[in-house]
């Protein structure tokens, strides 16, 4: 909206700067020299209102007399009525010392960007009018699937489940193979023929079942945590068989089963994992 | 400063039956005489208030018409120009200025008696309170 507007203000702006300069030749041609400013555009001022005057009596004698377009006698029955003489227009018009201003140019309209354009865009079909805007870009209203129609025979289907549940399968033995604890059926070091998944048995094998605890993201952390909570060297020596049972977490008593039985499993698995082959 | 009257409505068609003639011939010359002002920006401005010619005389002959109403302002105010600075040379001393170097500066001062002539009241104020 403002930008609308400037460009209206600009060029009424050019217009206006046409009427100054029209007004200067006029006042070069009576004799001045200079002018002030504030005379200046007094003088633009009113010929634009004459302009605007003449233009609004001039339609009106022409409704008034029925007609659409306006004559010579409209034009100068509006001059009459606003008291301007014609006579002597001839000699004023054949006067010697007269400047022609020249029109303004007309810039040339500015052509917005093809902006994000894809493709061509497709010729009309004979049908549509030749004065309507041309067709959009094809992408906007031509669909082309991006993949194809999938295989819905039972057989294929089952098939690729089959296949695909065994590879999964293979596949995630072989990660667990290579990162976690591996058992080894012969009797050497190397483990890199046939790995096998280590099996972890706890004692009692129901007991993590039974008993509720927080979820352990990292059992080494956890294995420092009460390493250092179960120290002794600093505590006096009564105190020495009471640290065991409360710890420093907490003196629940869950929380010391819950150390006791975790301890033992971590003690049970730092073993093995010093066996952790690097394959 | 001539004001034509429009006079009796019924015999007036005679008077300007002969100016619209008069015009007319005029009209036809007019083509020669190209006025000041272009055609586009006073063609623009008459569209404006919604009048529309498809005749370039018309917009010509207002053209035309307006620079005349100028040019007779414009010349009562040198007239007034004139007068003022052959006051201040004669209160002044003659020997300075010869009266062909006399440079005119069209002031207000000068533009609002011509135009109370004509009837338009032009007040400016020197500065915006």
């Amino acid at each position: 909206m403002s930008e609308m507007s400037e460009k209206t203000e600009t060029t009424s702006d050019a217009r206006r700067r046409i009427l100054n300069i029209a007004v200067s030749t006029v006042l070069l041609e009576t004799g001045f020299d200079a002018a002030d400013k504030v005379s200046l555009e007094t003088l633009t001022e009113m010929l634009q209102c004459f302009f605007a005057e003449v233009g609004n009596s001039a339609k009106g004698f022409c409704e008034l007399s029925g007609r659409v377009e306006p004559v010579l006698g409209d034009v100068v029955m509006a001059l009459i009525n606003m008291g301007i003489s014609l006579q002597g227009i001839e000699q004023y018009a054949a006067r010697p010392n007269r400047h022609v201003i020249q029109p303004p140019q007309q810039a040339p309209a500015p052509r917005t960007p093809a902006m994000l354009s894809a493709g061509s865009k497709a010729k009309p079909a004979p049908h549509i009018p030749f004065h309507l805007p041309p067709l959009p870009d094809p992408h906007a209203y031509i669909r082309t699937p991006t993949h194809k129609q999938p295989v819905t025979e039972y057989e294929a289907i089952r098939e690729k489940a089959a296949t695909q549940k065994r590879d999964i399968e293979r596949a995630l033995t072989k990660f667990l193979a290579k990162t976690s604890e591996t058992h080894n059926l012969f009797n050497t070091e190397d483990n890199q023929v046939f790995p096998l998944i280590a099996c972890k048995p706890t004692f009692p094998a129901y007991l993590p079942c039974l008993l509720p605890t927080d979820q352990v993201f990292d059992f080494d952390e956890l294995e420092y945590h009460f390493q250092v909570a179960n120290r002794t060297e600093d505590l006096p020596a009564d105190k020495k068989d009471q640290s065991d049972n409360e710890g420093e977490n907490g003196a629940d008593n869950d929380n010391a089963n819950i150390s006791q039985s975790e301890n033992q499993e971590s003690a049970l698995t730092s073993s093995p994992e010093r066996n952790k082959s690097g394959g | 400063m001539q004001m034509s009257r429009i006079g009796s409505p019924s015999v007036g068609m005679d008077d300007d039956g002969c100016a619209g003639h008069a015009l007319g011939d005029f009209l036809l010359q007019l083509e020669n005489y190209n006025p000041s002002i272009p055609d586009s920006v006073v063609a623009y401005y008459l569209n404006l208030t919604g009048f529309e010619s498809q005749d370039p005389r018309l917009v010509r002959l207002i053209a035309l018409a307006s620079q005349k109403f100028l040019s007779d302002i414009v010349n009562d105010a040198l007239q007034h120009c004139k007068m003022r600075t052959s006051n201040q040379i004669n209160q002044s001393s003659k020997n300075q200025k010869g009266p062909k170097e006399k440079k005119y500066v069209m002031t207000m001062d000068d533009l609002a008696p011509a135009l109370q002539e004509y009837g338009i009241t032009a007040k400016k104020p020197h500065y915006f309170v």
